[in-house]
């Protein structure tokens, strides 16, 4: 019965009849991204599997013999094949497994305490760089060609090619060793939290400033192709306030470029929290990692991956969907 | 008379365009010269203690010592070359490799498709991790696994900008003629399509530059490529960052070595990239 309804007999359910082509678009693409999010996960396993050395080996202690180095083997499972143990892992993901790491412990109870300090740096960092983006753009946008938006032009420029470690070292000289304003490193309280709010600032403005250039960037690129058309030239010219145009006439449908452009940020944050971290000893997954890697630990990496590529990829799809809601109603 | 003048004209900015260009590289230019000579320049080697370890400026050493005592100033000026030569190289394969791929692509649609795959993958996994993976898999690779990881990475998403750029060249009418004309694939790629690549290319190669620059000196900072004796401008940062009370110097140079380079090589790339079509209407 159900299956032979009309599409149209859906809408009195409250859901407009206008927005199911997009929701369908959106379930389609949400698909996509998870196929994408699984092949990446497949090749970075493989990638570790396939090169010479183990997990069993780069844990144990130097001098051991051949027969104990076997029973490590087997005991983390190493002996299994790379399919399987990929398998097993990859059906654990939807219950919140991530496996054990090479040191016996649970992945998930690794990174329990790290995460939520990363998350907080990355997810600060974000809302920083958006909110700086889209306020210097705008600056730039309200007087085109002037002394203003060149300036920002230029600076934004700058400040995106900067690598993040480079930013980091200016700041803690200016602002920690020659003023003393703030800390230079983070001290880690009892609970594994940053000691105090100050420790935060520096790593933040660190991973910020790069992600406010690029996203400035963006947003005054995009706002220059919505300054072109007729709808926004016929604002200006029935003589509406210009900031009215600004905000009601080319920030909506600038917004989707923008979207995309601050998904993209999400990776380059990432990555850049992990040399931050190192800089300023904050207590994030920087370190996790970074001896993750030492030894050769497949799952504890594969985790810190997933946990990045399922982030970047859920900001990917929000951003899909402000583009599909962006053109639904263009075409409305 | 009037139909004279738009040509007549014409020249002019294009000439002023060119000079412009060549200021804004000035700055990148002279600093990748001096970078490369830089090794000649050096007043001391750079593996032995000159001063007692982080000793300020003076005695000898204009920038002081660090944490061995070696003279900054000598490492600075020899640690510039590796990276610059390191980052131009992973620019000049990538530009090329993309320059190929993207023409196939937008000459062969079915192809582009799977690239355009490629890219979508690699947005999802951040470049450092990609380094740390591929330091991982590969721990005696140093420089080259860096280089490799950079290339890997960096060829989707180039190889989009490049399709994109050439689609509609492909599209145009001569080139279709020359395809139907019977002409192969390789002569559609490098006589019809290519030549008119020109400016994508050259704004593609410095921000590739830009991108290496950021990947290589991010990978030495922790401690993937190079290792400890080298003299490297990010290395030195890492190295001596806990002496930055005693010696700033030591960690303050070589930090502003690489703002300029990526600053300079930015500012270089920009003016080569093709200037925004219209004028914006004041607001």
């Amino acid at each position: 019965m159900t299956t032979l309804q009309p599409a149209g007999a859906r809408a009195p359910h409250g859901l407009p009849a206008r927005i199911l082509p997009g929701a369908g678009r959106v379930a389609r693409q949400a698909a996509r991204r998870l196929v994408l999010l699984a092949v990446l996960l497949a090749g970075v396993f493989a990638a570790i599997e396939l090169f010479p050395g183990d997990a069993a080996g780069a844990t144990s202690d130097r001098g051991v013999t051949s027969a104990d180095l076997a029973a490590r083997r087997t005991a983390l499972g190493l002996d299994r094949p790379v399919a399987e143990r990929f398998w097993d892992w990859m059906t654990g993901l939807p219950t919140g497994d991530l496996g054990t790491t090479a040191r016996g412990r649970h992945v998930t109870d690794v990174l329990a305490g790290p995460f939520p300090n990363t998350l907080l740096l990355g997810t600060l960092a974000l809302a920083l760089s958006t909110a700086g983006a889209l306020a210097l753009g705008s600056w730039a946008t309200l007087r085109p060609g002037g002394r203003t938006d060149r300036a920002i032009d230029a600076l934004s420029t700058a400040a995106y090619a900067l690598p993040e470690f480079v930013v980091s070292v200016a700041l803690l000289l200016v602002l920690s060793q020659w003023t003393g304003w703030l800390p230079a490193v983070t001290l880690t309280g009892p609970d594994g939290r940053p000691e105090s709010w100050t420790m935060i600032v520096l790593p933040l403005l660190s991973l910020a400033i790069p992600q406010i250039g690029w996203n400035t960037r963006i947003v005054r690129g995009a706002l220059a192709d919505q300054a072109a058309l007729p709808h926004v030239q016929a604002a200006i010219l029935d003589g509406l306030p210009r900031r009215r145009v600004l905000s009601h006439h080319m920030l909506p449908g600038a917004l989707p470029a923008v979207a995309v452009g601050i998904a993209t940020s999400a990776g380059m944050l990432l990555g850049g929290t992990v040399v931050v971290e190192t800089l300023f000893n904050y207590p994030g997954i920087g370190a996790i990692l970074a001896g993750a890697i030492t030894d050769r630990d497949t799952p504890l990496v594969a985790g810190v991956v997933a946990a990045a590529g399922a982030a970047i990829s859920l900001l990917l799809l929000i951003a899909d969907l402000v583009r599909t809601t962006a053109l639904g109603d263009e075409r409305r | 008379m009037t139909a004279d003048a738009p040509t007549a004209a014409a020249p002019a900015p294009a000439t002023r365009r060119t000079g412009r260009v060549l200021v804004r590289a000035a700055p990148a230019l002279a600093l990748v010269v001096l970078a490369l000579a830089g090794p000649l320049l050096a007043p001391h080697p750079i593996d032995t203690p000159v001063t007692f370890p982080y000793a300020g400026p003076g005695d000898g050493a204009a920038l002081g010592g660090d944490q061995l005592g070696r003279d900054v100033l000598s490492r600075l000026l020899t640690g510039g070359a590796p990276l610059i030569a390191t980052a131009l190289a992973i620019a000049v394969v990538v530009t090329a490799a993309a320059t190929a791929l993207g023409i196939l692509a937008a000459l062969r649609p079915r192809l582009g498709r799977w690239i355009e795959r490629a890219a979508d993958l690699t947005i999802l996994l951040p470049s450092v991790l990609a380094i740390m993976l591929i330091a991982l898999a590969w721990p005696a690779g140093g420089r080259l696994a860096v280089a490799a990881a950079a290339t890997l990475l960096g060829v989707p998403y180039a190889v989009r900008i490049v399709a994109a750029a050439a689609a509609p060249i492909a599209a145009a009418g001569y080139v279709e003629a020359a395809a139907a004309g019977g002409e192969r694939l390789w002569h559609l790629m490098v006589r019809e399509v290519l030549p008119n690549l020109r400016s994508t290319l050259l704004a593609l190669f410095g921000l590739r530059f830009v991108e290496g620059v950021y990947i290589v000196s991010v990978a030495a900072f922790l401690q993937l490529g190079p290792q400890p004796p080298e003299a490297d401008w990010a290395l030195m940062i890492r190295e001596n960052a806990a002496g930055i009370t005693l010696n700033p110097w030591a960690v303050g140079a070589p930090c502003l070595a690489i703002g300029l380079l990526a600053i300079s090589v930015n500012l270089a790339a920009e003016a080569l990239a093709p200037a925004r079509p219209t004028p914006e209407t004041p607001l």
